[in-house]
């Protein structure tokens, strides 16, 4: 591969490789932000939650972890809007793939949630605290911390697997060096950049989580996977 | 002298086996109780029954006039008036000694910041813990340190009483004696206590009233110079030859 040549990519496709990053940017942050927040639900119910609950949410993360996520996303962008719900492709990439990172998360979150002592939780109790009070202020704090690597993995998951969004038209990484590809022929030269764009994501979110382990770690607590 | 706290006839049962048979007994105002026992005797599930960590399955707690066992008593409130001590601590781990005992004051009590780090900063300061030690974690300090930062996360709260859980049984000797100290003045100053523990120097010195419990029923109750010198009971004579033998320099 010359120089030239791949000068010449740059100042040709350039702009849409950047554009098509961003879209990667933008899909890995909001499905994150989704499959996070329905993890630490999901997790609490399946702790905390009564029979009934429990069962949905065990549902849940059973159908979701044991289907492909391709499956999933195909499910919600051409068989929702037969029952009349129609998303843009953007919006249903979000959701499947924050829907199937909910299970996944809300996986890590529970076992770190049971890796939190008995005995924190009869604390809480004890000064009064409501039992939704415990959870918030000492129980989430502490099973978080724990689940600080294991949510490092997901986000670099999620980033990579962004990528089967193409498969319903998303202009994100993955479809617009398809593209470029298509055009230009350069094939090995345009997926050889984007693989190290996916490296280099991948090592930037792992040091940008062993700063928060380390921001975040308590003073004085050896943690087993630090001894 | 008007009862804090009425236990009466309380069992509770783990699956089919009583671990608590028919207990009773009253806590005055001001009042410390030492319950004694061997391991196993119901005197841990005793105390979380009290504070409703463990539902009693039969018999009544009665706290300052309410029953607190009744249906559709709101069990955060009931904790909130009574002070919890554990054997191993239990500091939550994630905060500094400061925040541990403002947590209650502002989560429980709705108190601001301000007031909040106010009565934080008497309560211990009350227990011996200075400022230095205020912003460390539980990790950092001693055994005896974090029993007393638990002991003043407890007494922040002004409760009506507090129970102690074996408070020194996870401590060094040197650490026990501050532990015990702290205790001591508590009761001194007109705290309400039940105290869980094998020191029997504290009993004879602080109790009011010594507890002895074997197999979740109470077996003998008494002064401290009854039950811990001239016992009755066959089971406590036993058991207090044992323990003279493991404390006494004779």
């Amino acid at each position: 591969m010359s120089f030239d040549k791949l000068l010449d990519l740059a100042y040709s496709y350039g702009g849409l490789l950047f554009n098509g990053l961003l879209v990667s940017f933008y899909l890995t942050a909001l499905s994150y932000l989704i499959g996070f927040t329905l993890g630490v639900l999901i997790s609490i119910a399946r702790t905390y939650g009564v029979r009934f609950v429990k069962a949905v949410c065990q549902a849940f993360v059973e159908l979701t972890r044991g289907t492909p996520m391709l499956v999933q996303l195909f499910l919600i962008y051409y068989v929702l809007p037969r029952v009349g719900l129609a998303l843009d492709p953007l919006s249903a990439a979000i959701i499947a793939i924050g829907l199937n990172s909910a299970a996944y998360q809300s996986e890590y979150l529970r076992a770190s949630i049971s890796s939190i002592s008995y005995s924190q939780w009869e604390a809480a109790l004890s000064i009064g605290l409501t039992k939704l009070q415990a959870v918030r202020e000492v129980i989430l704090p502490q099973s978080i911390r724990v689940a600080i690597p294991a949510l490092a993995n997901e986000l670099i998951y999620l980033f990579k697997y962004s990528s089967i969004a193409y498969f319903i038209t998303v202009p994100e990484l993955m479809y617009v060096s398809k593209f470029v590809g298509s055009r230009t022929f350069l094939y090995v030269e345009i997926y050889s950049i984007i693989a190290v764009i996916y490296v280099a994501f991948s090592i930037a979110a792992t040091e940008a989580f062993k700063f928060i382990e380390k921001r975040t770690s308590i003073p004085g607590l050896r943690i087993s996977t630090r001894l | 002298m008007g009862a804090v706290l009425e236990v009466s006839n309380l069992w509770k049962f783990f699956g089919k086996s009583p671990v608590l048979r028919g207990v009773s007994f009253s806590v005055g105002e001001g009042e410390a109780k030492v319950i004694l026992g061997p391991s196993g005797a119901g005197k841990s599930t005793l105390l979380r029954c009290i504070n409703l960590l463990i539902k009693p399955d039969r018999g009544s707690i009665i706290l300052d006039g309410e029953e607190v066992t009744a249906p559709g008593v709101n069990a955060a409130r009931v904790r909130s008036k009574i002070g919890f001590v554990f054997q191993h601590f239990n500091l939550f781990n994630h905060l500094t000694a400061l925040e541990n005992v403002m947590l209650g004051l502002i989560k429980v009590k709705g108190m601001n910041k301000d007031d909040a780090f106010k009565v934080a900063r008497e309560s211990l300061l009350s227990v011996g813990i200075s400022e230095d030690l205020w912003n460390k974690y539980p990790a950092q300090l001693s055994g005896g340190q974090q029993q007393r930062v638990a002991i003043a996360r407890a007494i922040a709260m002004s409760p009506r009483l507090v129970l102690f859980d074996e408070p020194t049984s996870a401590l060094d000797p040197e650490l026990i004696w501050e532990v015990l100290g702290v205790m001591e003045k508590l009761s001194r100053e007109g705290m309400t206590m039940i105290v869980v523990t094998h020191e029997l120097g504290f009993a004879m010195k602080v109790a009011d009233e010594v507890v002895f419990m074997d197999s979740g029923a109470v077996v003998e109750r008494g002064s401290p110079e009854e039950v811990i010198l001239r016992p009755r009971n066959e089971r406590v004579r036993r058991f207090m030859e044992r323990m003279q033998y493991v404390y006494s320099l004779k």
